[in-house]
């Protein structure tokens, strides 16, 4: 009797902490859910923004496809350097001195924050570079971003491979290049996808970076890379921020979380793919 | 054939990750080269710790001391919220739920963590703020207090995960012993588990202040926004918002655009110390 007493301040401390996850959990989810249900139909999802201030009224078709136009190019772009420079690291560099100083700078950009990150590209591509307010700097600023979230889990993939397989493969006189794409890639090919996927979801959903390079107030689909677009959670934050509609921003939100849940669990359905293994 | 496609794919793997380093170094040499310029016009110890900020007006007040201390208050803020509730959720999940309950909890963690920070704020400004305006009688629900709740609850999963990760490596490393010494559960987890996660406790934290710091759009959807020293019921302004809210304002090579740079540059000051901060102690953890 009295053991369960002695313990009882820490057992309450857990339980209750853990009901506040759950609830937390569930009370986000389910709200938002709830709140955005109602008056969602497909005319939102596929009409244009409309009313005065803009916004009140109609959808929101030009900020779906304008965040799923930056997601797709944050991706390929943070993919392909991501990717590139992992299999550097793993298997080209022999130097200890460049291993470490390229890790040491994809960690100091992990740490800087996607503000700064957006100052940078305005300045820089924006302004510099002179490719304009368009999905081409937004895409490349959120790449930047997501970058080394892509570098550090696919790095992580290829260690987990056994080494002797790779050095049988070399052994044989077999090039790096081969080997990469007949043993290394079939190995880690859903973990990539998963690891890009899950930077996608939170480049979808970053606002920051793409304030100044790349999302307007108003655009209609974008017709190529240099023109502006909508971004889905730029336009809920104006509707919020300018107290414009906050039945539409409710419904906005709803979209954005489906729009994760359906990048999310590409990585979720691979992790269970290879958990039957 | 092969020897030639080996060197293309070297060469090219070779090429994007230089040209991918040469852009991570080239952000911050250029944030660099751009936040200089401020400081032919004021020292760096006036822009630190001086208390005004209005760079349009003739002659300019450049400080940024009111938003580095309104940053540290509300990142302080949401820890203190967060350590008990993150650390607590931990031992929940490695101790009281069996293994089935953690393995369906664990994915809802990752989910918080998901959310965007403009949902966050979303849900700040309309139950978080409302709440207090209606509940506790204040002018302006927006406040530090609120900002620090809501960073609170974006930060907990990171706390929780890293918490977690070490707690079930004790948890399996001692429960033989510990089994075998017949000492009760919750025994093992006030003596052993937590003075042992100890560290990754603390690992857990300074990263979840990183993020807090560097955090814009929830928290300053709910903050108030207006450049003063912050008090914890009052509203204030953090760099990030300031950053956020002025450089669509700001002409280019401007002063007032080379003090926001500048401000930035501040900013990822204090978030390379504390990162560092992390990689040390995390370096350090061997469990």
């Amino acid at each position: 009797m009295k053991r369960t007493n002695k313990h009882l301040g820490i057992k309450l401390w857990s339980i209750l902490s853990g009901s506040i996850l759950i609830f937390l959990v569930l009370y986000m989810n389910i709200y938002i859910f709830s709140k955005g249900k109602e008056g969602l139909s497909i005319d939102f999802l596929m009409d244009m923004p409309k009313g005065f201030p803009l916004g009140t009224d109609g959808g929101i078709f030009p900020a779906i496809i304008g965040s799923i136009y930056f997601t797709s190019i944050a991706c390929f772009f943070a993919g392909m350097i991501a990717i590139a420079t992992a299999i550097y690291l793993n298997f080209y560099c022999t130097n200890k001195r460049i291993y470490g100083g390229i890790h040491m700078v994809i960690q100091s950009t992990a740490g800087i924050p996607s503000i700064v990150l957006g100052l940078f590209g305005y300045t820089f591509l924006v302004v510099h570079l002179n490719f304009g307010i368009s999905l081409l700097s937004g895409g490349m600023v959120l790449g930047i971003m997501i970058f080394p979230f892509i570098e550090v889990k696919v790095e992580k993939a290829f260690q987990e491979i056994s080494k002797e397989l790779i050095y049988a493969s070399y052994a044989l006189g077999i090039s790096k290049a081969y080997t990469f794409f007949k043993i290394i890639l079939p190995i880690c090919f859903g973990e990539i996808i998963s690891a890009i996927a899950l930077a996608g979801g939170f480049a979808m959903g970053a606002v920051a970076p793409i304030i100044f390079t790349g999302g307007v107030l108003y655009a209609p689909e974008p017709k190529g890379i240099f023109s502006p677009a909508m971004a889905l959670p730029y336009h809920l934050y104006i509707l919020i921020g300018e107290g414009i509609s906050i039945e539409n921003a409710y419904k906005t939100a709803a979209v954005l979380l489906v729009l994760l849940l359906v990048l999310n669990s590409f990585s979720i359905f691979i992790g269970l793919f290879r958990k039957v293994e | 054939m092969h020897k030639k496609f080996e060197k293309i794919f070297s060469n090219s793997i070779k090429g994007i990750t230089f040209f991918s380093v040469m852009i991570l170094i080239c952000i911050i040499i250029f944030l660099i080269k751009e936040s200089v310029v401020i400081f032919d016009e004021i020292s760096l110890l006036d822009f630190i710790f001086g208390d005004k900020w209005n760079p349009v007006r003739n002659p300019p007040n450049i400080s940024i001391f009111p938003m580095i201390l309104g940053t540290l208050y509300v990142s302080f803020v949401a820890m203190t919220i967060a350590l008990p509730i993150g650390v607590g959720a931990a031992i929940f999940l490695t101790s009281v739920v069996n293994e089935k309950m953690r393995k369906m909890i664990k994915p809802s963690i990752d989910l918080l963590a998901g959310i965007p920070s403009v949902i966050y704020g979303l849900i700040g400004l309309l139950v978080l703020v409302k709440f207090f305006e209606i509940h506790f009688d204040f002018s302006s629900g927006e406040s530090v207090l609120v900002g620090g709740i809501l960073l609170a609850i974006m930060v907990l999963p990171y706390i929780i995960s890293t918490c977690d990760e070490s707690m079930i490596k004790i948890a399996k490393r001692y429960k033989m012993a510990s089994d075998g010494l017949g000492i009760s559960k919750w025994h093992m987890i006030r003596y052993l588990i937590l003075p042992a996660s100890k560290k990754s406790i603390l690992a857990g934290i300074i990263l979840a202040l990183a993020r807090a710091m560097g955090e814009t759009m929830a928290v300053m959807m709910v903050i108030g926004n207006s450049p003063i020293f912050p008090k914890l019921l009052g509203k204030t302004q953090t760099i990030p918002a300031l950053i956020a809210l002025e450089m669509g304002g700001a002409q280019v090579d401007s002063l007032h655009y080379h003090a926001l740079f500048a401000a930035g540059l501040v900013l990822m000051g204090i978030l390379f110390v504390v990162n560092m901060l992390f990689y040390y102690i995390k370096k350090n953890i061997d469990y």
